[in-house]
């Protein structure tokens, strides 16, 4: 009886600190995010008041309004950056899909000689940092004329996101069993039906959880688009962000105007992609 | 090919017979001019006459990039090391314009006498290297004035505090010594400070460049070799390190640039504040700033050595030595920097680089006394300014100065250990690079 | 005339190969080459001036290289075991919750939908020293009445750093780990259970062990892309004040750009491309051993 309150207490206590270790958490979490998208509501002169102003006594649009705004009234051609970004980071990843789908699909099913050394050869390349990278590329970029193109970003987002696209499809192809492609091929598909048919869809959880990761590397890369665009034709979100910077001055209620413009697309996408995310990532992270 | 021709066989008649300055119409007519421009809110609007110009003469303006100083900067580098100058008009800064000697060609043969003549001649003094006449100056000058709030110089209990403990009356300061014990005596941390400074990068050594000269020392020797490790070189370091060890500087200074000044005095949290022209606008406008209605300017104080500092610098824009079609792109920059162009940037609170606009913008603010106060004391302080060191090695130099200022003002080196591993750092630069 | 036949899985390699040859390896080499130049960025003719290992030797001379390699592993290592903790928390606690736990995990995510570069910038807001919010919160409760200076001060300004680092990574440790929760097979957790292990036994012997892989997965996909640190650092700090927070990469891209110095940039980036290599391959190989310990190699 009284070894059983103390349970009941003990559980009850768990119950409790775990609800507030989540709390916690995701205080942490949210609030410095959350504190950007209030920034975007509030006058620049309430950010950052001294004492500071912790509930807001004016919200209003005046970021939106300035940003979305002609030339010179702090106007920044938003709706062009989120084209491009759009334009790039989807074309990017599903390219860097099928890549890796092909790949992975190599790795899962073909004996490769070398194999560990070819995979580990193709992750190493995503650690090369972008500033090493910048130049070389802006150089080699510029003879072929691809600066400043969407082609151009889209080839090296696809450089950036197939290593980590290719791994996490080949351990999704391993989970497919082999006798599976080829009792589909015995009852008269070929070869590509076999694998549209049978093997394809088991593997597109893994598929959509390398696609989310994919695109937000290109949604929010920085270092190399910084580099390699450089007008109205390509810049994306990211570079956009500098616009609000000058030699003297930045502005950041419009910053976090731009961001919030930049975070909910991803936010929308990730929410919609993120059943098959765990999904997808459980079974490419057991199988080697 | 024949429309090409056509219209080339145009531009050359309409040049021959073309009175200086005056645009005749269509007389660039098929020409298209690749141009870098400065991104920004404060820089763009200036962009919208680009049209006109079109149509004047029939060119057509391409804007390849737009992007902030600093990105523009490695952009030009870029392009520089990839031999990919394919563009015609670029933005330029007088600090940055060093760097890039074999990039732009001179603009004075490609433009009227006249033209040059109406512009501040220490301006085309400054935009002049080697001989060249690198750039034309828009109205985009920058000299750093002081910033203060007015409240505190009127309030009768903080003047006799002020008297008592250091002997003279309280006013703006005018040399840096005044500045410093106001600094100390207005500091209330954490709530209040007595002044900030840009602490790093070409913000710091900027700084200490201009307090150097105003206590009548150098940066370098003549032949480039440095100069500031002197008694004006400690003399302006100590300044810096005194404020921070005093507490009158916010402890996080030293990783402060213009923003962070520019936000920190509109926080109402800072008394005296050394900055640029730009932000005239910003600290008085209610929206933005909490010091509004509050704001004095004066005139940069003077160094030990009677010398006010001025260390300035201004956009303007050059045209590439690879570019095809010089004159039209002459006639684009000439149109950029006009008076028109420059009446129309500087009434959005920038100090122009003509002298007629300069008459033009201080009998507008007649009516005004805040811009009135606020053109004089720039125009006081632009009378002596002076540009960084024309040397290609300004910005790797200061990059090796700043982080040894730093260290002196955060207590990790002496003034003196500071100095003499900089001074070592930049001479070996300098030698490296066959400078001596 | 005859046809040469590429193995199948060359074939279905080769688009992937390709890829990475133009847009990594080329540039590379053109990198490497120009390590063993004077080449400097505003003079193009300095790239075929050949100093052979200078600037290796200047790179290895040189005390402020070493400071910032090693700042550079040390917040590498710092950074991911805080990630790896943090994120193991967070995703046992987010596993044990029923109801509404799709808006958790997407809550989860929240800091991934940021660009490191607006990371940056929004540390470097939160740690201001004056309008900072972290001081002002603390100025507000009463639990300081000075201004810290966390992007100055010689520790503060690193923790900050990794601080920035962890509020945005740890989601990704976070991530796999649940997915390696929800792929544990109940049986052992039922049996040990039985056979009498506290929570806590259970989780160490049965789970944790479970769970490495992921981990190790985790860490060699941060420590691909731990230079992404470069943005966030160079926007809160750019390694200062007096080089407190200099890292590899802040360095080598002021070195590059800034003071034009490109030659002697790739070198100092070649040294820290063989450091990320070197992280990744160790934790390739934690991962493998991992996963043969638990039977699931192959």
């Amino acid at each position: 009886m009284d070894q059983g309150r103390t349970h009941r207490i003990r559980r009850r206590l768990l119950k409790g600190g775990h609800f507030l270790g989540l709390f916690l958490a995701m205080s942490i979490i949210c609030l410095p995010g959350l504190w950007v998208v209030l920034n975007s509501f509030r006058p620049t002169v309430e950010i950052m008041a001294k004492p500071p102003v912790w509930i807001p006594t004016e919200l209003n649009l005046d970021h939106y309004r300035a940003m979305f705004g002609g030339v010179g009234e702090g106007g920044v051609p938003v709706l062009t950056y989120f084209w491009n970004s759009m334009i790039i980071s989807l074309t990017s990843t599903a390219i860097a899909l099928l890549v890796g789908m092909a790949g992975g699909y190599a790795f899962a099913r073909h004996r490769i000689p070398g194999k560990a050394a070819i995979f580990v050869g193709l992750m190493v390349t995503r650690a090369v940092p972008g500033v090493a990278l910048s130049l070389p590329l802006f150089i080699l970029f510029g003879r072929i004329g691809i600066i400043d193109t969407h082609f151009g970003m889209i080839l090296v987002y696809v450089a950036l996101n197939v290593p980590f696209t290719i791994w996490l499809i080949d351990g999704f192809f391993r989970q497919v069993p082999k006798e599976l492609a080829e009792a589909a091929e015995i009852d008269g598909c070929t070869r590509w039906q076999a694998f549209w048919k049978v093997e394809f869809p088991v593997a597109r959880a893994g598929i959509a959880s390398a696609g989310i990761f994919a695109f937000l590397t290109s949604w929010n890369e920085y270092a190399l688009a910084s580099q390699l665009t450089r007008s109205l034709n390509s810049k994306t979100m990211p570079v956009g962000l500098m616009d609000f910077t000058s030699q003297f001055t930045l502005n950041w209620g419009g910053m976090c105007a731009l961001a919030v413009l930049m975070i909910i697309p991803a936010l929308v996408l990730t929410f919609l992609v993120q059943k098959h995310l765990i999904a997808g990532l459980t079974f490419g992270g057991v199988k080697g | 090919m024949k429309t090409f021709a056509a219209s080339s066989a145009l531009a050359l008649l309409a040049g021959l017979g073309l009175a200086s300055g005056a645009l005749a119409d269509g007389e660039y007519a098929g020409v298209t001019i690749d141009a870098k421009l400065i991104g920004g809110q404060q820089y763009e609007a200036l962009y919208a006459r680009i049209p006109e110009w079109e149509a004047k003469t029939g060119a057509k303006v391409n804007i390849v990039s737009q992007k902030n100083h600093f990105e523009l900067d490695k952009e030009f580098k870029a392009d520089i090391a990839a031999g990919a100058i394919t563009w015609c008009v670029g933005s330029n800064h007088s600090s940055f314009a060093p760097q890039y000697p074999q990039l732009y060609t001179d603009l004075t043969p490609l433009l009227p006498a006249e033209t040059i003549a109406g512009f501040v001649p220490a301006n085309i003094e400054a935009a002049t290297l080697d001989g060249k006449l690198v750039m034309l100056p828009r109205a985009q000058f920058d000299v750093s004035a002081l910033y203060y709030q007015k409240s505190l110089y009127t309030d009768p209990a903080k003047a006799e505090a002020f008297k008592a403990k250091y002997g003279y009356d309280l006013a703006v300061p005018e040399t840096w010594d005044q500045f410093r014990d106001q600094a100390m005596f207005f500091a209330d941390p954490p709530n209040f400070y007595g002044t900030q400074y840009a602490g790093k990068e070409e913000g710091i050594a900027g700084r200490f460049y201009e307090i150097v000269v105003a206590n009548g020392g150098k940066m370098f020797n003549d032949d480039f070799s440095p100069a500031f490790n002197s008694p004006e070189g400690k003399m302006a370091l100590q300044w810096f390190v005194d404020l921070y060890k005093a507490g009158a500087v916010p402890p996080g200074t030293t990783n402060y640039l213009w923003d962070d000044l520019g936000n920190g005095f509109a926080s109402g949290t800072i008394a005296l504040n050394l900055d640029w022209p730009g932000w005239s606008g910003f600290f008085n406008d209610p929206a933005a700033s909490k010091v509004a209605g509050n704001v004095g300017v004066a005139p940069a104080p003077k160094g030990a050595a009677g010398v006010r500092t001025g260390w300035s610098g201004f956009h303007g824009f050059s045209v590439t030595e690879a570019c095809a079609n010089k004159e039209a792109a002459a006639s684009l920059v000439d149109f950029l920097t006009n008076e028109d162009s420059q009446a129309l940037e500087s009434a959005a609170g920038p100090l122009p680089t003509r002298t007629a606009v300069w008459d033009k913008v201080i009998a507008d603010a007649a009516s005004d006394p805040y811009k009135a106060e606020v053109l004089a004391a720039f125009q006081e302080t632009a009378k002596t300014a002076f540009p960084v060191p024309k040397t290609p090695y300004w910005i790797e130099a200061t990059n090796l100065i700043y982080p040894e200022l730093q260290a002196a003002i955060l207590g990790d080196k002496t003034v003196d250990e500071a100095l003499q591993t900089a001074s070592d750092a930049v001479d070996s630069l300098m030698r490296e690079n066959g400078v001596y | 005339m005859y046809q040469m036949r590429l193995p199948p899985w060359l074939v279905l390699l080769l688009p992937a190969f390709v890829i990475l040859l133009a847009v990594v390896a080329i540039p590379l080499v053109l990198s490497l080459y120009s390590s063993f130049t004077a080449f400097q960025l505003t003079r193009p003719e300095t790239i075929t001036r050949w100093i052979g290992t200078f600037n290796y030797g200047k790179a290895m001379g040189d005390a402020n290289f070493w400071a910032a390699f090693g700042r550079a592993v040390l917040l590498l290592t710092l950074a991911l075991n805080l990630e790896m903790l943090l994120g193991l928390g967070l995703a046992v606690m987010v596993a044990k919750v029923t109801l509404g736990q799709r808006l958790l995990r997407t809550m989860m995510m929240f800091p991934m939908m940021f660009s490191p570069i607006l990371v940056g910038f929004q540390f470097k807001f939160i740690f201001n020293d004056n309008v900072g919010l972290l001081n002002n919160a603390l100025q507000s409760l009463g639990l300081t009445d000075v201004a810290i200076p966390w992007l100055v001060d010689g520790n503060l300004a690193f923790l900050a750093i990794v601080a920035a680092e962890v509020w945005t990574s740890t989601s990704v440790f976070a991530i796999l780990i649940l997915a390696g929760i929800f792929a544990i097979p109940q049986d052992p957790v039922e049996a040990a259970r039985v056979d009498g292990c506290t929570p806590w036994q259970t989780f160490r012997y049965v789970t944790l062990p479970f769970l490495m892989p992921f981990i190790y997965i985790a860490m060699a996909i941060r420590s691909l892309d731990v230079a992404r640190a470069y943005d966030i650092v160079q926007v809160m700090t750019a390694g200062g004040p007096a080089r407190r927070t200099e890292l590899l990469w802040t360095l080598i891209g002021r070195t590059g750009y800034v003071d034009a110095r490109m030659g002697y940039a790739n070198a100092m980036g070649y040294i820290a491309i063989l450091l990320s290599i070197v992280f990744t391959v160790y934790f390739f190989r934690k991962l493998t051993t991992a996963r043969t310990s638990l039977g699931m190699g192959d």
